[in-house]
């Protein structure tokens, strides 16, 4: 198993809504607990785009419309690179807007189409009315754990096959919707923000997990004590599915 | 109609006055359902309307603006903290028009809710509005931020009256080219304090023009996005300041605008920023020297702000934050200070609150020093308890009490310095929590 993982957070500057880039501080924690190193480069306008291909792991967060509009053109300039770090089995983890734009479009309330990267086949509409958002604490059933976040958005995203899991309390991909995310075993993308690792370890464990074991031998990782975490997680579950 | 919907408001005000309760915001939602939204619309206010808005330090600045008239000799209307929706301010016209609607006095000073500015102004005529900043508040009750802007730039395009501007802030800054055609604009600023960085210290919203897109430049940040800034591009940011604050020293705590010296009670950046704009509106109406000398100086505040107690003989100071910036100003004021000290975090999730606690994961707390203990409370304790761990510190020294009195018994039990953060819902029943303790074991609480 490697002994460090690389991580690039993209458009960190711009795309951090609701403790996005905090998951870069869980999984830097996660790693220094256990004695792995764990370096988070960023990258965002105007920086000179390094080679994707080297880092396990790339992180885009979520975004307001305008900043979303802003980066999008750039993004597309990194497609080719994206696509190739991808398929050579780099984890992408995506949050919102980043979830969004690797879809095949993603249409603002105005109408605006901004071309998603067409990694994925899903896409993405905004409902006219900026008033209708999907605004709520949200658990999902995952294959990892019942897991907690916060969604608050207004696209509508459908055409995913392969959701992350199911949804107990919240929305999801779309208003009232049975599921949540996209996912393969090299991709989460989610509405999560919360940030949405900070009260689920398993899911920034699996990340982890997957990421030292690209080298063709995964070993379990360290146990670490998650009380706080587990029972900041219960908190809300017992509060949100209470029937 | 007029009439008939003034007196059931009245009715409803004085029902509620015989069953010994605070009318508040009950009439002002009522009449909001039989008016279908327009209810600040059947008044007739014939003197000047001076509005204030921006996410922090509204109270504030409402207050010493009202206290600039009052103390001048004019009658005033000002509406108290909490009712600045189009409801609150019904209400409170409610209870100082006649039966016509009509409101007397020499000025209206009116807090407002920056999603209700233009609401409650396409009904109400007004002459002056005053924009302090905007940062991440409670985003899920008002949408994103850029939709907020947005709303208040749309007023501003027809707006021909005063407008009062932060000029070191890019979001409130651009309001001022709302209006091309408007000659009253105005901007407050101040000059670097000791604190102020060349980078940006926290996380912050605003950084790219909102003209052209272009990054903007910063000459340096004294909290935030707050700062001396400018496009490259297109020069937004370049303007005539009405106002500047200079000479800033926090330790006496003094400052200078238009050469003259003040001493203020209160020791923050946020503080010269609010009083800036308390002097701008000054001078604008031509408030005498002495009396806005006066309310600077004067102004202090007792709402769980910079509060102080003594639990025991623990001195403790009590600030409500209820956003990123105001929790990082307090870090900063707790950091600057030496010797050890233990902190109590009161995190809530009400609906006032916005349901959403993510913002603490914006809350620098990698600065912390020689903190030795950390208190987490409130229904989000573990939330807060789990942000702190991940910033590096010693999950060892946390210890969580949802139960508020728990959290401050804790805090108490040892010996030292003590700062208590409380979030919008949970700082009246933190203070609450703070007087049983000392009713119950000794201590005050301090006058400033």
């Amino acid at each position: 198993m490697k002994s460090e993982m690389r991580v690039l957070h993209m458009y960190g500057d711009m795309l951090d809504l609701y403790g996005d880039s905090g998951n870069m501080e869980v999984l830097r924690y996660r790693c220094g607990k256990r004695g792995i190193m764990c370096q988070v480069d960023g990258y965002s306008l105007g920086g000179e785009l390094p080679d994707l291909s080297k880092y396990d792991l790339i992180y885009i967060g979520g975004g307001a419309d305008l900043e979303q509009q802003h980066i999008s053109a750039d993004l597309l300039r990194c497609k080719e690179a994206i696509k190739k770090a991808y398929e050579g089995g780099t984890f992408l983890f995506l949050i919102c807007g980043g979830y969004q734009l690797m879809g095949k479009y993603y249409r603002d309330a105005d109408g605006n189409e901004i071309p998603g990267l067409g990694l994925f086949d899903y896409y993405t509409v905004a409902p006219a009315s900026r008033r209708k958002r999907c605004i709520s604490n949200i658990v999902v059933r995952t294959k990892f754990a019942d897991v907690v976040g916060f969604e608050n958005h207004g696209g509508q995203t459908q055409g995913v096959k392969t959701p992350l899991g199911e949804v107990l309390f919240g929305n999801g991909n779309c208003s009232k919707s049975q599921y949540e995310g996209y996912f393969e075993e090299n991709v989460i993308a989610t509405y999560m923000h919360g940030p949405c690792l900070s009260k689920n370890p398993e899911l920034a464990d699996y990340m982890i997990g997957y990421c030292l074991g690209r080298d063709g031998s995964p070993e379990p990782l360290a146990q670490l004590d998650d009380t706080l975490e587990k029972k900041c997680r219960q908190v809300m579950l017992d509060r949100l599915l209470k029937k | 109609m007029n009439r008939i919907l003034i007196f059931i408001g009245k009715a409803i005000v004085g029902v509620l006055r015989l069953l010994g309760r605070n009318a508040g915001n009950l009439p002002g939602i009522i009449l909001w359902h039989l008016t279908r939204g327009r209810c600040c619309k059947m008044f007739k206010v014939d003197c000047p309307i001076i509005a204030v808005t921006g996410t922090n330090g509204k109270t504030s600045v409402t207050n010493c603006v009202a206290q600039l008239f009052k103390q001048s000799g004019k009658t005033i209307i000002i509406n108290k903290e909490g009712n600045n929706l189009d409801t609150g301010i019904c209400s409170l016209l409610l209870r100082y028009c006649d039966g016509a609607g009509r409101v007397k006095a020499d000025y209206l000073i009116l807090e407002t809710d920056e999603s209700h500015v233009p609401v409650v102004y396409s009904q109400l005529k007004l002459e002056t509005l005053i924009v302090l900043n905007f940062f991440r508040d409670q985003l899920d009750r008002n949408g994103e931020m850029e939709t907020l802007i947005q709303k208040i730039n749309g007023f501003c395009k027809t707006f021909e009256g005063n407008l009062i501007l932060n000029g070191d802030d890019p979001n409130t800054a651009r309001l001022g080219r709302a209006n091309p055609n408007n000659k009253n604009v105005r901007y407050f600023r101040a000059e670097p304090y000791a604190f102020a960085t060349k980078e940006i210290f926290e996380a912050s919203e605003g950084r790219f023009c909102p003209f052209c897109g272009e990054a903007l430049e910063y000459d340096f940040y004294q909290y935030s996005h707050i700062g001396r800034f400018h496009c490259p591009k297109c020069s937004f940011g370049d303007y005539q300041p009405y106002v500047t604050a200079s000479k800033i020293d926090l330790e006496k705590p003094v400052f200078t605008v238009e050469g003259h010296e003040y001493s203020p009670k209160l020791n923050s950046i946020y503080n010269v920023y609010n009083m800036t704009a308390v002097a701008a509106a000054a001078k604008l109406y031509g408030i005498k020297q002495e009396v806005t000398d006066k309310v600077i100086s004067k102004y202090t505040v007792n709402n769980g702000r910079m509060e102080n107690f003594l639990l025991g003989d623990r001195k403790t100071t009590l600030n409500l934050a209820k956003n990123p910036v105001g929790a990082n100003m307090t870090l900063r004021v707790m950091n600057e200070m030496n010797g050890e000290k233990e902190l109590l975090f009161v995190l809530n999730d009400n609906v006032a609150d916005g349901l959403d606690v993510s913002w603490i994961w914006d809350i620098n707390f990698s600065i912390f020093e020689r903190v030795t203990r950390v208190v987490t409370s409130g229904t989000r304790a573990y939330d807060i308890a789990v942000r702190i761990k991940c910033s590096g510190y010693d999950q060892e020294k946390i210890v969580v009490r949802p139960d508020l009195d728990k959290a401050v018994e804790e805090l108490a039990k040892t010996p030292g310095r003590k700062f208590v953060i409380a979030n919008y819902t949970a700082v009246q029943p933190t203070r609450s929590a703070l007087k049983r303790y000392i009713a119950k074991h000794g201590g005050e609480q301090i006058e400033k």
